[in-house]
């Protein structure tokens, strides 16, 4: 800690507060809805009266269930595609020196600039009317994977950077085979950035709305449950089942934050 | 012999093999899906079948028709005030964390970020709980005996917000990772050479990170452009955007031809964004060294 | 030669866009030499090392291990050793991890891997500290265990690419040693790549000299050493001096030449001839110094005046101007009796100690 000037503390106080005001703004609603969730009236809920209903109407709703099971497919095989192309291709970008290799990173981050809905009724068409493939699970990871892919992408590619292909080359100089080479070298310190990537995109895939809408015709999933209920007008259930997602995402982004300070602590950097 | 050359393989046919795969499925489903559209837009509809009577029609209009040029210009101004929200706030914020972060940086950026991942639906839901009629806000006021935000309720103001609560973690994540690779000590130059801390700012962070800058103004604008639900739940009757009447062709009214042109024609206005912006970008003097990026 | 040539580089060529890093290049290396491949930066003694190991294939000529043509082989199938730039020790391993990697992707037993390691870690003097990671070893015991690695194969051939380069100058004085050591006792050849002629010169066999992708000279040190055969290594290897004149005479093995004015003798290593624009490279620890009239026995002569002593420890630089101002440098002992700043002073050397070469005779 310097001496600082007290212009530049009124500066960084004002920023600080800005921030400050930033993460109440973004979690504010996401806590009130938790806390809606478990209270009996929803509409003044004060003073407070908890309930468990909601999450008990939940559960008992069939849809609830297979739309839970389809966004996790949806999830799983999303997170599955994407991490294999973005982790070949990182690695292809980052091992050799090819010319070009900008455009092809441009290719793999062009998806960022699409808008979902875009990628949602274009696929659409193309399945319909080109290939003659209806809309269902399948469809639908395929659509999801093209705008993840650039996430786990990116992921993988800021985690990569620092590490060094050299060790690959020492590996191969004393007798690893290229797949051996993977295996034993570079898999071990490159893992919690694939890992990451597979839960970006797992993310992505489980909660997308405006892709999988127009892909799943009309099997149920959790973003589409819950633009249905949002429709004909919130019901408390939908409360419960957003507390639900919100807790798994962030279950899940503690492992990320996790695997970044593993990740670091491979790669011989002590800290973030 | 010839085994063993086979694995000794040519760099560029390892790159092809580990590249190839994901660019070709992108290649596939998403360039040729979106050129497809190209394609639709030039037939017409019938009785929700597409036929290929080559026409332009839908362009027609699209860009003629008042009701959808409308439209279109109510989406791009909202698009344009949310970018600016969203640029204006994160700035500061960004650069608090990436200068004053130190080992918090991290966490303080996910922190940030984590929000979007709840997706889009969940966070307008948890918006209307707070803004709407019987919203945390508006019942608030009633307790307190004061008259409701107006402005608030199912207005386009509403659907700014909103919006501006859904997107800004790009701009931040975008301004930050500018600013993470940002070297802070030319600002101690500058200001050994006399520029005044503004100055400084100015002459040397801004012009240096107007890259990352851009790419966040970007990827606000595009999905706010293109937003459907926020406005569809928070904008109430005016807040109809040029998206929910291009959803509107793809459901009801079936119409896809005519969607297909509505979604060529926002195709093209981001990228004449893109390109607006990317013509302000000097790669020399943004710092660009030609790898990584 | 006296021994069987175990690694055998035949007009090897490799080129990176418009640049030619390796230009034809043959060369043979002995079954149980320290050879050193000596040269400044962008000289491509890294690209020859790594077409060796099979890590870049060059675009024409062979490459032989041990008999065998191994040019097309990729680099686990060569059986080499190798120690690398910063080490490059598997952050995710043990030290023994790290050491005994070669023997595992050899399919070797664990038991033979442990009886190895344990040979090795005290071969290296690394006993007990099998567990560690990388992270917590000093530069020098990272030094060893990379060493260790390349060595626990017992390989045809060890290639190492500057592996000291990064060690602070204490500890690579007693690397130096240390490898030396490795090399006499296991009787592994050794392809020492380094930029450093000090390095090369301690520890080599024999030497070659790499300059812009060819080879400027190969031989045993000394002979590298004391009879540098082009002007690049002349200046490359050793010769603080370089004095520009125009010879005047020529007696077969000698030169005589014109400093400004100052007559001097030197060997004649290029194609000079009477009249041409010449350089001397004169080295600075072969120059006599004494007070002014000393009547040192030299052929060459000459009398300045001590500008500058720059002391280095062991010894000490002394910069004289000469009587046609031009400076020179003169290695010698810390004190010399009659010799302070700005005193009068005479130096003299021998012919050997001074090499002239025609400026024509190829870029230094």
């Amino acid at each position: 800690m310097a001496a600082v000037n007290p212009g530049a503390r009124f500066v960084i106080g004002g920023q600080t507060v800005m921030l400050l005001a930033l993460y109440a703004f973004l979690y504010f609603p996401i806590f009130y809805i938790g806390y809606l969730s478990v209270m009996e009236n929803n509409v003044w809920p004060f003073p407070p009266v908890f309930t468990g209903e909601w999450y008990g109407r939940l559960m008992i709703m069939s849809d609830f269930h297979v739309g839970l099971l389809n966004s996790v497919l949806i999830g799983i095989g999303t997170a599955l595609l994407s991490t294999l192309f973005a982790t070949a291709a990182a690695i292809g970008l980052l091992r050799y020196p090819v010319r070009r290799r900008g455009a092809i990173a441009v290719l793999f981050l062009a998806p960022l600039f699409v808008a979902q809905i875009l990628i949602g009724i274009s696929t659409l068409m193309f399945n319909r009317n080109v290939l003659g493939i209806p809309g269902n699970i399948e469809s639908a990871i395929v659509a999801n994977t093209t705008y993840s892919v650039s996430f786990a992408f990116l992921v993988i590619l800021a985690q990569l950077v620092r590490y060094d292909w050299r060790f690959d080359e020492v590996a191969q100089v004393f007798g690893a085979r290229p797949f051996r080479t993977f295996r034993e070298v570079t898999f071990p310190n490159i893992w919690p950035a694939v890992l990451g990537a597979f839960i970006i995109s797992f993310i992505l895939g489980f909660n997308n709305f405006e892709i999988t809408f127009y892909n799943v015709a009309a099997i149920p999933t959790l973003p589409t449950i819950a633009w249905g209920t949002l429709r004909h007008g919130i019901e408390p259930e939908l409360y419960a089942l957003a507390t639900i997602v919100n807790a798994l995402v962030f279950a899940l982004l503690f492992v990320i934050y996790l695997l970044i300070r593993v990740g670091a602590l491979r790669l011989g950097v002590p800290d973030d | 012999m010839k085994a063993r050359r086979a694995l000794h393989l040519d760099p560029r046919v390892r790159f092809a093999a580990l590249v190839g795969p994901g660019a070709l499925f992108i290649v596939l489903f998403l360039l040729l899906p979106l050129l497809s559209i190209v394609v639709f837009s030039f037939w017409r509809t019938e009785s929700y079948e597409l036929i290929a009577d080559w026409n332009v029609d839908n362009y027609g209009s699209v860009l003629g028709e008042w009701i959808y040029l409308k439209f279109l210009l109510r989406s791009l101004a909202m698009a344009a005030v949310v970018s600016a929200i969203c640029l204006v706030y994160a700035w500061p914020c960004a650069y608090l964390i990436a200068k004053h972060g130190g080992r918090y940086r991290i966490v303080l950026v996910l922190l940030t970020a984590a929000p979007f991942l709840t997706g889009i639906l969940l966070r307008v839901t948890a918006m209307q709980q707070i803004l709407g009629p019987i919203g945390l806000l508006n019942m608030a006021l009633m307790e307190l005996g004061l008259p409701p935000v107006e402005a608030l309720m199912y207005t386009n103001i509403a659907s700014a917000v909103g919006l501006v609560y859904l997107w800004i973690p790009f701009m931040l994540l975008a301004i930050y990772l500018s600013l993470f690779n940002f070297n802070f000590e030319l600002l101690e130059v500058a200001k050994v050479c006399g520029a005044k801390p503004w100055r400084a700012f100015l002459e040397v962070t801004w012009p240096l990170n107007w890259m990352g800058t851009a790419i966040g103004i970007v990827l606000v604008f595009i999905p706010t452009f293109a937003a459907s639900v926020t406005p569809r739940f928070l904008g109430g009757p005016d807040g109809s955007m040029f998206v929910n009447r291009l959803e509107h062709q793809f459901g009801s009214a079936g119409t896809w031809a005519l969607g297909s042109a509505m979604g060529v024609v926002m195709c093209i206005a981001s990228l004449v964004v893109i390109f607006l912006l990317w013509r302000t970008v000097r790669l020399r003097r943004a710092g660009y060294t030609g790898a990584g990026a | 030669m006296s021994d069987q040539a175990i690694l055998r580089i035949e007009a090897v060529e490799k080129r990176f866009g418009a640049v030619r890093a390796v230009d034809g290049v043959s060369l043979e290396i002995g079954s149980r030499e320290f050879f050193a491949l000596l040269g400044p930066s962008g000289s491509g003694k890294t690209t020859l090392l790594r077409i060796v190991s099979g890590l870049e294939a060059p675009d024409r000529g062979r490459v032989e291990i041990g008999g065998t043509d191994v040019t097309a082989l990729p680099p686990y199938l060569r059986r080499i050793g190798m120690v690398f730039q910063d080490f490059l020790l598997f952050p995710h391993r043990t030290v023994a991890e790290n050491i005994t990697f070669p023997l595992k992707m050899q399919g070797r037993s664990a038991v033979e891997r442990e009886e190895q390691l344990d040979w090795i870690l005290g071969f290296v003097r690394m006993e007990g500290l099998g567990d560690r990671f990388p992270h917590q070893l000093s530069g020098g015991q990272k030094q060893r265990v990379a060493l260790a690695r390349g060595l626990i194969a017992r390989p045809e051939l060890l290639l190492l690419d500057e592996p000291l380069a990064n060690l602070d100058r204490e500890l690579r004085k007693e690397m130096e040693i240390e490898v030396r050591r490795y090399q006499e006792e296991l009787g592994i050849p050794f392809v020492y790549v380094t930029h450093n002629q000090e390095e090369a010169l301690t520890m080599s066999d024999r030497m070659a000299v790499m300059h812009r992708g060819g080879l400027e000279q190969v031989g045993p040190k000394l002979e590298v050493y004391n009879a540098p055969a082009t002007r690049f290594v002349a200046s490359f290897v050793g010769a603080p001096n370089r004095l520009s004149g125009r010879a005047m005479q020529d007696d077969g093995e000698r030169l005589l030449i014109d400093w400004g004015g100052i007559r001097l003798v030197g060997r004649a290593a290029g194609s000079a001839r009477p009249g041409d624009a010449v350089e001397m490279f004169l080295k600075s620890e072969r120059i006599a110094l004494g007070p002014a009239a000393d009547a040192a026995q030299h052929e060459n002569r000459l009398e300045g005046t001590v500008r500058d002593i720059i002391f280095k420890g062991q010894f000490a630089d002394y910069i004289v101007r000469a009587d046609n101002d031009v400076e020179l440098v003169v290695s010698g002992p810390t004190s010399v009796a009659g010799v302070e700043r700005n005193a009068r002073v005479t130096l003299g050397w021998p012919v050997e100690a001074a090499d002239v070469f025609a400026v024509e005779d190829g870029e230094p």
